[in-house]
């Protein structure tokens, strides 16, 4: 058993050598796929220091790109490892993406990470895409939540027929659907339709693993 | 320099407090303020819910033209509430904004033709946001064409190549420079501007990051900025920058806006 409070803390504190001293270190003998899953863990319980202290206004966007970028490194060195593709050891699906009309991406790309950090299995759809496509990808990927990402005024309508289509394809009550960028208020979340918002990527998966706490309960 | 001012926009909290509570007194106090520190223009951009925007932004241009004389840059992401708005001003500004993206030139630029009114050119189209210089200006040289077939002189065209966030792209600065550069090169005539304070998005002590960037923009060509005047510190950059650049002649604008109070160290109350 591979003792990692010290990378959950160097994690946190964006310290990159250490971390990557850490990682070296536990991938020099042999690692099992156990020891490669308390990596991850490690990893995963730092981005959440990282995303509070993001929260707290001590981090800036800036930490949580880099903070990414070191999870991404991790996930790309342990993959063989773990032998994960697909869903599996994951705790939900969504499907993300930029509503049409706009393609603004880097709030969502942000989300993305920060999403897969926490565990989820994310289909980023891309940007400008049209309440079609995510109704079919949450029906190809049976997800459990559909996060709609925008910026621009134009993005609110694409957000309530994104809803629409939802439900035109019957699985409107089958997902959770968040709202995130700097354009969502409480009042667009109603106008649209959807379950939740969030301008603040942290908060965002908060919410989205409260979700899937309820509903595995 | 052309400055455009950039505080009436409902993206701002503070303008959107004010339009919620039909705070006029704040709307007027921001148009004359900045009037007062030199914007050429002052951009309009209601930033509420669709369903509102028309209504939102009728009610802004209504008090800032009752307030001041400052020709307006008229700011929506859709274009049919741009061209429902265009009638309300009592004189040609600025509209803010066409791209590459399908049918916006289409729309505009015939309403535009035989006008006065100049128009923002975005270097983006409908695979998003570009951060490639070449891409950015074949974008531009597009747009520019275009805007030649309904006889829009390129004088009346303010290029904005889009700065991307520095905290998300290291060479966010080098690239908009290079874009600047490439565009200036092909087609002098027309002007770059930038809304620029996008640059220093999710950084802490913004202000450091966006002078300096006006100043290193500058330098590469822009001549214009969607920014705010009343900020001293944004427009010491600015005039500081326009004498260094040579285009003050015996830096006389300079010492004046010194002399008027514009610029200088802060006075004690």
């Amino acid at each position: 058993m591979i003792e990692t409070e010290n990378l959950k803390i160097a994690v946190g504190e964006l310290d990159e050598e250490r971390v990557n001293a850490f990682l070296d270190a536990s991938l020099a003998f042999s690692p099992t796929e156990e020891d490669a899953r308390a990596v991850l863990a490690a990893y995963q319980a730092g981005m959440d220091i990282v995303g509070e202290r993001f929260e707290q206004g001590r981090y800036f966007v800036g930490d949580l790109v880099f903070a990414g970028s070191l999870f991404a490194a991790a996930v790309e060195k342990l993959k063989p490892l773990l032998g994960f593709s697909g869903g599996e050891g994951r705790i939900g699906m969504v499907i993300l993406g930029t509503v049409e009309g706009d393609i603004h991406f880097i709030g969502k790309n942000l989300f993305k990470t920060m999403l897969e950090a926490a565990s989820f299995h994310v289909i980023d759809i891309g940007i400008d895409q049209p309440p079609k496509a995510f109704a079919d990808a949450a029906v190809r990927y049976q997800a459990d939540i559909v996060g709609l990402s925008g910026l621009l005024t134009t993005a609110v309508d694409s957000m309530r027929d994104t809803v629409e289509a939802l439900k035109a394809a019957g699985i409107r009550r089958k997902v959770k659907v968040i709202l995130g960028g700097s354009i969502v208020t409480e009042a667009i979340c109603t106008y649209a339709g959807a379950d939740d918002w969030s301008r603040n990527a942290y908060e965002g998966v908060g919410k989205c693993r409260n979700w899937m706490r309820a509903k595995t309960r | 320099m052309i400055i455009i001012g950039e505080k009436i926009n409902g993206f701002i909290p503070r303008t959107l407090q004010a339009i919620e509570e039909k705070d006029e007194k704040y709307i007027r106090e921001i148009a004359k303020s900045q009037t007062e520190y030199g914007a050429d223009y002052l951009d309009v951009c209601a930033g509420t819910a669709p369903e509102i925007e028309r209504d939102t932004l009728k009610w802004l241009i209504d008090i800032v033209q009752d307030t001041v004389d400052t020709p307006l840059c008229l700011d929506s992401s859709d274009v049919n509430v741009l061209l429902d708005v265009i009638p309300l001003a009592k004189k040609p500004g600025l509209l803010n904004s066409i791209s590459g993206e399908t049918g916006k030139c289409e729309a505009i630029l015939p309403v535009i033709q035989g006008t006065t009114w100049n128009v923002v050119v975005l270097t983006c189209d409908q695979t998003g946001i570009q951060t490639d210089p070449k891409v950015k200006f074949s974008i531009a040289e597009t747009l520019i064409a275009k805007a030649e077939e309904y006889d829009i002189a390129q004088e009346r065209l303010f290029i904005d190549p889009l700065v991307t966030t520095l905290a998300t792209q290291q060479d966010s600065l080098l690239s908009f420079n290079e874009a600047v550069r490439l565009i200036k090169a092909g087609y002098p005539k027309v002007h770059i501007t930038s809304g620029l304070s996008n640059i220093s998005f999710g950084m802490p002590f913004r202000k450091a990051i966006n002078t300096q960037f006006l100043a290193l923009a500058m330098s590469a060509g822009m001549d214009s900025a969607i920014m705010d005047p009343t900020s001293a510190d944004m427009r010491a950059t600015l005039y500081a920058t326009d004498a260094l650049l040579g285009n003050d002649e015996y830096t006389m604008n300079y010492l004046t806006a010194f002399r008027n109070g514009l610029i200088g160290p802060a006075k004690k109350a």
